[in-house]
């Protein structure tokens, strides 16, 4: 039992990290890709029309390994987590169909519209695709997230006396707060990567001095966007995020800010190594009393440090205290980093600014980082439970699964998905090399029928 | 209400079988009804914008297992847990093949991805016929439902034989789609290739309806509702018309959806009431009435569902009819 229990997390954990790599490039490029496409509709001036199918290429290959890496992630429910589906699904399953028959059919079908029918569709039907696909990947991550957050903080449901969760009130589960406020804080962190893919594509082109046309309107467009969301992530969604988590999971706000002991005037680290074994925080910096005036508006305020649960309820300390250190490090610098590019830009200074073009490049890959970051922060600090308060995850694997079996699959999967990546790699690389002046849109309907 | 969930859950996987079974059988085909590069670009892109669409189906039908009948979910994919996970890796390799084909004008990069969409698409229809007749043969459950489904037990000759009349009868599927939707060589080898196959899955049909009478006999489903013998009728009615329609495409794919769907509603009628029946006996295995969530979820889920796929299905026709007119009028 132990042995399959850490394969099934050591899979579950890996795909899922695989796989929200490319959710959250289509849900950040998606309103690009839309706004390129209707600027082209009003304007029909050749540029926007170009960058639209430049995006849509990358967003195409983007979508595609989001898909096959997606649909794993509902399989494993039932394959490693018997246990979970079978007392859950009258509440997890119902979002879950949801997502399917709502979201994926609408971005599926319309995004065979948009890249096949631009010469067999209207123009304003092939517009109208485009933002279709952006509302149906929105709205696909919103109600992953209503399952997420049902498992963070559940709503709408009574407990039989068997165990099994049932459901008494699906709306409430759909509009929870602590479903949209964590959906909002996911969304954003999407499209400020989209926004630094934008800006970092962008600046490419502008320090190889090619494509400078395209490379301008990507900066320009990425940098506001980036700047916007860099705000949107910090206040209000990430600060409602942190109320949340103080009010309905103290324990995982003291791993978050690796607090061993309660104290009155709690102070918030910005450096530090937790050590679980002599229960401090090694070689900290930390401000006096913030923690606790952030947890509570308080300076005084009592924050609970993790000695005070038991054993069994702690999450654990290092990797939720890192994952939320890196998030939180990340966003700060994306915001710098985009205020600094918004003021070269009203400086006029930006593109003679090869420094400043040269960081938003290389900044690519860490708006990545920083949302698997908040992502290992909200799910391994719920740990010990998958359902919390309700359900342990030690209790929630498939029985019939043995750890030898899943340990084959994992092998599988780092195989399967080491070639994934690889491809991705390879074809997103193609497409910017290639840059969107050429003329190449991919395969096409009206080409192909004679 | 139970009984329209189960007819619900059967109907999204029918549609799936009917809409992705084209997509498998263009795949398991493809090689030999094309000769040149070109040609199975055409025939791949035939199914472009749909293939994608079409699995979708799949997916949406494991969610509303999943909330309707959360204990076969969890017993179902648990049991299954290796051929499930070889299925995920083919989907993966299926879908990879048809959408990263175009990115790249190199005839040795669509070499690649073209055999990876045959093998691929050939597998995941023996695997899904092979699970379909251990489905329908019953699976030993214990006593808190669950199964441990070796490959020594699930590949039994049941199975695998119900496995390769899936491969055959989605390759049928698949060149009728190509008869109808390519021009040109592809097509008319897609429509000898018809005449060939016909004739196999005649057979195959045949033997397996008298082994599914051995294995999980229709009889008692029969005689209490002895109109379910339409399913049967309609799918015979099918084959027939695949056997004589073949000068008219668009009929003969009608044919053949006809076909597939009788099939499937015939295994659906026999199932019935069970998702999983038990092995040796289906008494203690899985029915509607045993493992779904209470009647106030159903009651709450059934109409959203319902309304879903209505909406999904008037915009999909529309969308298919919108692409069919643009390259009939460019062309």
């Amino acid at each position: 039992m132990g042995a399959a229990l850490t394969a099934d997390r050591i899979q579950f954990a890996f795909t899922i990290m695989f796989h929200y790599l490319f959710p959250i490039g289509t849900m950040g490029l998606a309103p690009f890709v839309a706004w390129y496409t209707l600027r082209a509709l009003r304007t029909q001036d050749a540029l926007y029309d170009r960058a639209a199918r430049f995006w849509a290429r990358i967003f195409a290959v983007n979508f595609a390994i989001g898909v096959v890496t997606g649909i794993p992630m509902e399989f494993q429910f039932g394959t490693n987590w018997a246990l979970f589906s079978e007392r859950t699904g009258a509440v997890v399953g119902q979002p879950l169909a949801m997502e399917g028959i709502f979201a994926f059919f609408l971005e599926s079908v319309f995004l065979g519209v948009f890249l096949y029918g631009r010469n067999a569709v209207s123009r304003r039907l092939h517009a109208a695709s485009a933002i279709l696909v952006w509302l149906g990947s929105w709205l696909s991550g919103f109600l992953i997230v209503v399952v997420d957050a049902w498992m963070q903080h559940p709503v709408g449901y009574a407990l039989a006396s068997d165990g099994h969760i049932l459901l008494t009130n699906l709306g409430a589960v759909l509009l929870s707060p602590f479903a949209w406020w964590q959906f909002l804080h996911a969304l954003t962190g999407a499209v400020l990567t989209g926004g630094f893919l934008m800006a970092g594509v962008g600046a490419y082109y502008l320090l190889a001095r090619r494509q400078e046309r395209y490379g301008r309107l990507f900066l320009y467009t990425g940098i506001v966007v980036a700047f916007a969301f860099s705000v949107f992530a910090i206040f209000p969604t990430g600060d409602r995020n942190g109320d949340d988590v103080t009010a309905y999971q103290p324990a995982k706000l003291a791993a978050m800010e690796g607090l061993f002991h309660s104290q009155m005037g709690a102070p918030l680290a910005i450096i530090g190594m937790p050590d679980t074994a002599s229960q401090t925080l090694i070689d900290p910096i930390a401000v006096p009393d913030l923690l606790s005036f952030l947890a509570y508006g308080n300076f005084r305020a009592n924050v609970q440090g993790i000695s005070t649960y038991p054993v069994a309820d702690r999450p654990p300390v290092a990797v939720t205290y890192y994952a939320y250190h890196i998030m939180v490090g990340l966003g700060t610098i994306f915001l710098g980093l985009t205020t600094l590019a918004l003021v070269l830009w009203r400086l006029g200074w930006l593109e003679r600014s090869r420094w400043l073009l040269w960081l938003l490049m290389l900044a690519m890959p860490f708006p990545y980082i920083a949302n698997e970051a908040g992502w290992v922060t909200t799910e391994v600090g719920r740990q010990p439970w998958i359902v919390y308060g309700v359900m342990r995850t030690s209790d929630a694997a498939s029985a019939n699964v043995v750890g030898a079996e899943a340990i084959f699959t994992i092998v599988g999967f780092v195989g399967m998905y080491f070639l994934l990546g690889l491809l991705f790699i390879l074809l997103v690389l193609r497409e910017i090399g290639i840059g969107p002046d050429a003329q190449h849109a991919g395969p096409q309907l009206a080409e192909v029928a004679p | 209400m139970i009984v329209v969930a189960f007819i619900v859950l059967a109907l999204m996987l029918g549609t799936y079988v009917l809409l992705d079974g084209y997509d498998l059988g263009v795949g398991t085909i493809h090689l030999f009804v094309t000769r040149t590069d070109a040609e199975r670009a055409a025939t791949i892109a035939s199914i472009g914008p749909f293939w994608n669409g079409n699995e979708v189906w799949l997916i949406a039908a494991g969610g509303t297992l999943f909330g309707l009948f959360p204990l076969v979910y969890a017993s179902s994919f648990s049991g299954f847990y290796l051929p499930f996970m070889v299925v995920l890796w083919l989907l993966m390799f299926r879908g990879i093949a048809l959408e990263l084909r175009g990115h790249y004008a190199s005839e040795l990069w669509h070499q690649f991805f073209d055999v990876t969409f045959a093998v691929a698409s050939a597998l995941l229809a023996l695997l899904f016929g092979v699970a379909l007749g251990n489905v329908v043969r019953g699976v030993p459950l214990d006593a808190q439902h669950y199964f441990k489904g070796t490959f020594a037990f699930l590949l039994n000759p049941y199975a695998v034989g119900v496995g390769l009349l899936a491969v055959l009868a989605l390759a049928m599927h698949g060149a009728a789609w190509v008869a109808l939707r390519v021009e040109g060589a592809p097509a008319e080898r897609a429509a000898r290739a018809l005449r060939i196959v016909w004739p196999i899955v005649l057979l195959f049909t045949l033997a397996l309806t008298y082994a599914t009478f051995r294995v999980h006999s229709p009889w008692p489903n029969l005689l209490a509702m002895p109109w379910i013998a339409l399913a049967p009728l309609a799918s015979a009615v099918g084959l027939l018309g695949v056997a004589v329609l073949r000068e008219q495409p668009r009929r003969t794919f009608a044919a053949s959806s006809l076909f597939l769907a009788g099939l499937l509603a015939s295994a659906a009628a026999t199932l019935f009431p069970y998702l999983l029946p038990g092995f040796p006996v289906a008494e203690h295995g899985l029915s509607v009435y045993t493992a779904t969530v209470p009647p106030a979820t159903l009651a709450t889920m059934l109409p959203v569902i319902i309304i879903g796929i209505a909406i999904v299905g008037a915009y999909r026709a529309f969308v298919a009819g919108r692409l069919d007119r643009g390259s009939r009028g460019s062309a």
